[in-house]
């Protein structure tokens, strides 16, 4: 088991009324899952996703990771976990404009330990991999939306998480950029990557193994 | 990693090369304009700390009770000192002191010096190394002189000075002296100095006084005794002070004057030499003042601070635009120390650039600097490791505050909110407006400050002080004949030009002249069981009529009237501090047998400095005094070929001696230094930190404005109109620099007030000096950020909507 959620409940306090973002949600992710998480927009996904990433807190119940309890581990160890586990991968790509494709592969090795040779190996391997080689010194805003989405995955891979968490990585592509992304997610899983996905279409959610809706922060 | 940060933080400089050079060229102008000033005032409060003995060195001055409240004197009469040391307890080494110009004659040449006569403990006391020449019991010898090292250089040239005979004219007379040393020149920072010293004892009261108690004339200074304190040196002075001073007291007491807290009348104190530069005895007491050296380091904080709080509200509002930066970093793993250090080590850049161009800014200001303030500092002073140190420290500290704070609202972030890429505006911005408004009502501070002081320097050199100042020119008489031929043979060579009105001479100036020397000569007598205390001027015929002063009564000094010698004129505060019903019936005791008869009332007029109220002034006709400076009435016609006539006159009789002439209005001009200095400096001041602030807000209204572009098109596409949409953007602004009036104007005004306490004679504090600032700073405001907002107000909705 890779990852489980005991009753988690996420609340925000306005105008002094409690509102819900999640309710209750209970589930269990197995290593090598591919999962989507489907529902209606304002209905929780992205918080969710941004809960399991342990970017966000929650207020109340149970969140293991591995082995560790995460809702007991300080910020500091908490970040060394999703650091080490974890990858993302966002709609909006999030690579940072004033470094160029390397770099920005680079960037998540910076924050380990790795040797100055080994991010080299790795990134170049990266680029190999997804085939941008050609493309290793232009800047973001020189690529393609497509190939920018590329590159945020190859980010999100290089440092070999077990876990990648995508909020509609293809929700700005056109339909044929998506399915390559689509299967390019494929191809991981079967390597053995764990993927959960936040995503609006059915054919995309056809990709996983696994569907969980929500409607209003609860699971149906 | 570093080499990522340094990387990155230089690609984002670049990218932001309009805010980068705005925020490095306010940094560095601040960071220049404070090590200018920091320098000024390092070099003020260095003042005669270099005397090895500084710590037990003291002036010593005397209080005296008189019955409008106390009066503060540093002159002392001749058996003072002896008496002095013998009397009471405690005293290492002793010297008399006074200043005075002398001619000084070695072969052909003549040099007008500027002399000390002191006694032999002089340079034991003081740190002015003797460079050649003996350098024990200096000036024991009467007949013997030290000279500094530039005097030597200018007297002898590159001949050897030990032995050689200089003659000094003192009292008209040519009296020799024998180098027997060579000094250092003093340094820039002392307050004692000369070209010349000159045993006490040929001072020309000296033969006269040697056994009056009542001549006071020069002063003393003493080195007390390692155990000795000053304090326990004053009380066990009074037993001294009522010997010798007991009819003084007994004069007080009669006058109606209060005992001060001891029962005394008189009373010794100590002035530390560290003080000297910083005394005012003005007040009637011993006031010692580091304000002004404290103004001026304020003066360069709140520039330093201006430029620091653009900075830091330039970094704020650019992070907006770094937000999914941030949360991406941290998404990847970045940690909070991590992300401060990256944003933190952007400001260092940023800091060193500017610390490093505002150094040389600096350096290469200075020497405009020095002229305009009027200050001998130079850049050796900030050389000191402590100095440096502290600088250093001081640059961590200011850009760890300016740059870190900004750096840790970024790293405090929570991933999920820095990565939505908005920034929590509601509490922020408290912050950012308390430091405009803090910026702004600086700002209005100065200007107001700007204002009041040229108005005040305005209204001094306006004012009508009673007498011509345009038309009259003075000189020194600096030469060897004697002082009333010069006047006659001045009269007698431009009798025939019909620019030349009147010609006179007295023994003191009016204002400032270009030999830099001012002083006052005070006559103290008995009238009708009263102590009479009035300032004394001898004068030559034509005085009254040669500055146009006004007679109120009597007449003036007549040439065909033998008996006027023994006459005197008198002022309107002299006539009332005699409290006499018809002054002109009256005579002025001056001896036991002898009186002078008051032939004439003068207008009151300011004979002395503008800051001052009008004294009792009483003339003499005194052919026994000589005479130092020639007043020339011109007229108001070819004023500059008569300056050259009354040069070309003097220099034909006196052809040794240098003319210093200048017209009185420049030598009253010349009385004001120390505010024209503060008016530049407030003046500059003010300019710099307007600039700034206006820097500084254009930078922000920009960002903002920027930020804010998508907002604008919606209201538009809704269809506001430029001009609400114009006054939108700036009436946050204006709201700010409201408060910032109102804040500041308090401030202003009890500062105004109270610099003006000083002079007599001062405007009034009115709303508008006020007001004028506030509009006037409104108004750059206004526009500064007017041209920003009315573009992007005018922009075309769609093209804006589509930038996001
Ligand atoms: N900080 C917050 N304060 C208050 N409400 C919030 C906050 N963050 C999210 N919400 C609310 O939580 C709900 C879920 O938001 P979330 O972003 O998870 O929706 P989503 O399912 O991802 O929608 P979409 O498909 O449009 O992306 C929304 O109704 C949103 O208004
Ligand atoms: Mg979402």
């Amino acid at each position: 088991m890779l990852l489980q959620l005991k009753n988690i409940f996420k609340w925000v306090n306005s105008g002094g009324q409690r509102i819900f973002l999640l309710k209750d949600i209970n589930f269990e992710v197995s290593e090598g899952e591919f999962i989507s998480i489907m529902g209606p927009s304002g209905s929780g996904k992205s918080t969710l996703l941004n809960v399991i990433g342990m970017l966000d807190g929650f207020d109340e119940g149970e969140y293991h990771f591995l082995d560790e309890s995460v809702h007991s581990l300080k910020e500091k160890h908490r970040s060394n976990l999703y650091k080490e586990y974890i990858g993302f991968v966002f709609q909006s790509y999030h690579l940072l404009d004033d470094l160029t494709v390397k770099e920005n592969l680079e960037m998540p090795l910076l924050y380990k330990k790795y040797s100055s040779s080994e991010r080299k190996a790795k990134v170049a391997d990266m680029l190999d991999r997804f085939n941008i080689v050609g493309k290793k010194d232009l800047f973001p805003a020189q690529l393609s939306g497509g190939q920018q989405q590329l590159v945020g995955i190859a980010r999100a891979l290089i440092s070999n998480p077990k876990l990648i968490l995508a909020d509609e990585p293809t929700g700005n592509l056109n339909s044929k950029q998506g399915e390559e992304i689509m299967e390019l997610f494929k191809k991981l899983n079967d390597e053995g990557v764990t993927i959960i996905q936040v995503t609006h279409s059915e054919k995309n959610a056809a990709y996983g193994s696994r569907v969980i809706n929500l409607l209003d922060g609860r699971m149906i | 990693m570093f080499k990522n940060y340094v990387k990155i933080a230089l690609r984002n400089l670049w990218k932001n090369r309009l805010f980068t050079i705005i925020g490095i060229l306010g940094l560095s102008i601040a960071f220049g304009v404070a090590t200018l000033l920091t320098m000024d005032s390092l070099h003020e409060l260095s003042y005669n700390d270099f005397h090895s003995n500084g710590d037990k060195l003291y002036k010593v001055f005397i209080t005296w009770q008189i019955p409008k409240g106390t009066e503060v004197g540093t002159s002392h009469p001749t058996p003072f000192a002896a008496a002095l040391e013998t009397e009471v307890p405690g005293i290492d080494k002793i010297t008399r002191f006074v200043e005075e110009e002398a001619l000084t004659i070695y072969n052909e040449k003549e040099l007008g010096l500027d002399a000390v006569y002191v006694d032999g403990d002089f340079f034991e006391m003081f740190s002015f190394p003797v460079l050649q020449g003996v350098r024990e019991n200096i000036l024991t010898d009467v007949s013997s002189t030290v000279i500094t090292k530039s005097t030597a250089t200018k007297l002898f040239g590159d001949e050897h000075p030990i032995g050689k005979t200089v003659t000094v004219l003192i009292n008209g007379k040519n009296k020799p002296f024998i180098v027997r040393a060579v000094s250092a020149d003093e340094p820039e920072n002392s307050s004692i100095e000369f070209d010349i010293a000159l045993p006490f004892e040929k001072h020309p009261e000296y033969e006269e006084t040697k056994e009056r108690w009542n001549a006071q004339y020069h002063s003393v200074f003493v080195q007390l005794e390692e155990s000795v304190s000053a304090k326990t040196f004053e009380e066990n002075s009074r037993a001294f002070t009522n010997l010798h001073y007991q009819g003084a007291s007994e004069n007080l007491k009669r006058d109606g004057a209060l005992p001060n807290a001891n029962g005394n009348f008189l009373q010794l104190g100590l002035l530390p030499v560290t003080d000297m530069r910083f005394v005012s005895y003005n007040k009637g007491y011993v006031e010692i003042s580091r304000a002004k050296v404290f103004l001026v380091l304020g003066v360069a904080f709140l520039i330093l601070f201006i430029a620091c709080v653009n900075f830091v509200n330039m970094s704020i509002a650019k992070s907006a635009q770094r937000l999914r930066e941030i949360g991406m970093r941290k998404t990847l793993g970045a940690e909070k120390r991590q992300l401060f250090l990256q944003f933190w080590g952007e400001s260092l850049i940023v800091f060193i650039i500017s610390l490093g161009t505002g150094v040389l800014l600096s350096f290469l200001l200075k020497d405009n600097f020095k002229t305009l303030f009027d200050t001998g500092a130079t850049f050796d002073i900030l050389l000191s490791p402590i100095i440096l140190f502290i600088a250093l420290l001081l640059v961590l500290v200011i850009s760890l505050i300016v740059g870190g704070y900004p750096a840790l609202l970024l790293s405090r972030l929570t991933t999920v909110q820095s990565l939505k890429g908005k920034l929590d505006s509601s509490g922020k911005n408290h912050l950012r407006d308390a430091l405009i408004v803090l910026q702004f009502g600086i700002a209005i501070l100065l200007i107001s400050g700007t204002f009041i002081l040229n108005e005040q320097l305005d209204y001094m050199r306006n004012k009508d002080l009673g007498y011509d100042k345009e038309q009259v020119l003075s000189f020194p008489l600096n030469g060897k004949k004697d002082s009333y031929d010069v006047v006659n043979l001045l009269r007698e060579e431009l009798k025939n030009n019909p620019n030349i009105i009147a010609i006179t001479a007295a023994d003191n100036n009016l204002g400032r002249g270009r030999d830099g020397s001012q002083s006052s000569s005070v006559w103290g007598f008995e009238y009708k069981g009263k102590n009479v205390r009035t300032n004394a001027l001898t004068v030559d015929y034509d005085y009254i009529k040669t500055l146009g002063l006004e007679l109120k009564e009597g007449r003036t000094f007549d040439i065909a009237r033998e008996s006027d010698t023994q006459a005197v004129l008198i002022n309107e505060s002299m006539a009332r501090e005699l409290e006499e019903e018809t002054p002109l019936t009256a005579f002025l005791p001056a001896g036991d047998s002898v009186s002078f008869a008051i032939i004439g009332v003068v207008k009151d007029y300011n004979f002395q400095d503008i800051s001052k109220t009008i004294e009792p002034l009483t003339f003499f006709l005194d052919r026994e005094r000589g005479l130092t400076y020639a007043y020339v009435k011109v007229a108001s016609s070819n004023m500059a070929d008569s300056f050259t006539s009354i040069e070309n006159a003097f220099k034909k009789i006196e052809p040794n001696a240098e003319f210093l002439g200048s017209f009185l209005d420049e030598n009253v001009d010349r009385t004001f230094r120390r505010e024209k200095t503060m008016a530049a400096l407030i003046t500059s001041g003010s300019i710099i930190a307007i600039l700034l602030s206006c820097v500084g807000l254009f930078a922000m209204s920009m960002l903002i404005t920027n930020q804010r572009t998508k907002e604008i098109g919606v209201r538009k596409v809704i269809g506001a109109s430029v001009a609400s949409v114009t006054y939108l953007l700036t009436k946050d602004y204006l709201k700010l620099v409201l408060i910032a009036f109102v804040i500041s104007t308090p401030i202003a005004w009890w500062f105004a007030n109270e610099w003006l306490q000083d002079y007599a004679n001062r405007i009034n504090l009115s709303w508008h000096f006020f007001a004028f600032s506030g509009v006037l700073v409104l108004l750059i405001a206004v526009l500064t950020i007017s041209t920003k907002t009315i573009k992007s107000a005018l922009a075309n909705p769609v093209k804006s909507l589509r930038t996001e």
